[in-house]
């Protein structure tokens, strides 16, 4: 990849290009210095910008609070991406089976739990099953239904992966005497994760996204908790606001550490 | 079966609205979150380093915050800056910022396909910038980005089920479940129908865009 595509098209300004380009550049600027001003007088003349409404944030149990809320959130995604990434496998085994009758009950599991909203999963475990007299805890109650309708995503992940390794290789190995397994589980499924870290690790973080839905169940995550804040100390705007930057922080990071990885593999 | 004929007979009425609605808040949301998308990438192609600046925050912030807190902040929190919105248009103003921030993100990923050298053709013979931006970049990136796209919109019609999260007094799919599920004991049927809807709805999405992906394709 040579220059990135801006470059090249505003590259070579003239002198008058160059003058207008800095004018317009201490233009935008200016209005954006303005309209950050504008939220900022905003909280302000909301009273929002008050002492007793983010003094609570110099107390170190604040932030015990709402780490305790964030280590709920990494406990629920960690156990929803480990169940998203055995059960993603299996549903990619069975939909490749060759057996229709492995195979299109495979399709269909993928198709529904990919095609349902997690929330409303969450609604039947939260609200269905318990009157059908199963009880799950709360944290079930939360990971069990992103688990499930990640494995399905991440089943269609890991089927574009295998698709993409180049079918020399199943042949050779199969021309070796390998027997299905041995070709899938040590030739074409880890040339395929090379593939897709990328998408698999996207998977992650729409999984700490969802884990967001734990206050409907009051399972104790980072959004529950900040509930729990915001009704202690009634400061709505300054919670929300820690929250959000938090789930941003995580998801950034994430995001930047799939860079990473994704690199070198290619 | 019959559970699911007998939901059906008290509530098949309230299934259809439900689905109306969400389709309804599906497009509404998707269009002007499209619009806003396609305009924050052009934006973040000029060079003004500021604008570039403010704009990355923006996608970034919006692609990575999920939905329901920013959802809750716009319904509570807001009104505390004395700024109140109505519940609908909130839940379309949550869909339509983040829709905006993923489609910006796809299609500067669809521009990074074309191949510079059509960029200093299009120099060469004369063209203003931003005429190339809209006579040869946008319409190739926009034609890249037909199946992430699809798959936004399947997940942004998946993410109207945020609107049970408020009090609407609209009811649109998942809402109506979980009202169904605390009113009686057909929850199970209601989950049924209202996941066999939900699950058609993605199909019918995601045939309308394998078609005019076959349509629009680039084949390089």
């Amino acid at each position: 990849m040579s220059r990135p595509l801006e470059d090249i098209l505003f590259g070579a300004p003239s002198p008058r290009a160059r003058v207008v380009a800095r004018v317009a550049s201490v233009a935008a600027a200016a209005v954006l210095l303005l309209l950050a001003g504008g939220i900022v007088f905003q909280f302000h003349s909301a009273g929002q910008l008050d002492a007793r409404f983010w003094a609570f944030f110099a107390w170190p149990t604040t932030w015990a609070f709402l780490g305790k809320g964030l280590l709920g959130t990494l406990a629920s995604s960690a156990m929803a991406a480990v169940i998203a990434l055995t059960l993603g496998l299996v549903l990619l085994v069975g939909r490749l089976a060759r057996t229709r009758l492995v195979r299109w009950p495979s399709i269909a599991a993928i198709e529904f739990l990919r095609g349902t909203p997690t929330l409303l999963l969450i609604y039947v475990c939260f609200l269905v099953l318990p009157s059908a007299g199963v009880k799950l805890s709360t944290y079930w109650m939360l990971t069990l239904p992103i688990g499930l309708s990640t494995a399905a995503v991440v089943a269609e992940v890991y089927r574009a992966g295998v698709l993409a390794v180049p079918r020399g290789q199943a042949d050779a190995a199969r021309s070796l005497g390998l027997t299905e397994a041995q070709v899938f589980f040590h030739v074409v499924f880890p040339q395929a994760l090379r593939y897709i870290v990328p998408a698999l690790v996207a998977q992650l973080v729409i999984v700490v996204k969802d884990t967001t839905f734990g206050y409907v169940v009051t399972y104790g995550e980072l959004m529950q908790n900040a509930k729990v804040l915001i009704a202690n100390y009634h400061a709505l705007v300054p919670v929300y606001l820690v929250v959000a930057a938090l789930y941003c922080l995580v998801n950034y990071a994430i995001s930047r550490a799939s860079r990473r990885l994704g690199e070198p593999m290619h | 079966m019959g559970e699911v004929s007998r939901l059906l007979s008290g509530y098949g009425p309230a299934f259809g609205q439900a689905l109306l609605l969400t389709w309804k808040l599906t497009a509404v949301s998707f269009v002007p979150g499209f619009l806003l998308g396609v305009a924050v990438t052009v934006l973040r192609l000029l060079p003004l380093p500021p604008l570039r600046f403010v704009l990355t925050g923006y996608v970034e912030i919006f692609r990575n915050i999920p939905s329901v807190a920013l959802l809750i902040f716009i319904v509570f929190a807001l009104p505390d800056l004395n700024v109140v919105i109505d519940y609908e248009p909130s839940v379309i103003l949550t869909l339509a910022l983040v829709c905006s921030a993923f489609t910006a993100d796809y299609l500067r990923t669809g521009i990074n396909t074309i191949p510079g050298g059509q960029i200093e053709a299009a120099l060469s013979l004369g063209m203003r910038p931003m005429r190339i931006v809209t006579v040869v970049v946008l319409p190739q990136a926009l034609r890249v980005v037909v199946q992430p796209m699809t798959s936004l919109l399947i997940a942004l019609m998946l993410s109207t089920s945020l609107a049970s999260q408020v009090p609407y007094p609209g009811r649109e799919l998942t809402s109506l479940v979980s009202k169904v599920a605390n009113d009686s004991a057909a929850g199970m049927a209601a989950f049924a129908v209202a996941a066999a809807m939900y699950v058609a709805t993605g199909l019918l999405i995601a045939w309308a865009g394998a078609a005019l992906e076959k349509k629009l394709r680039i084949l390089r």
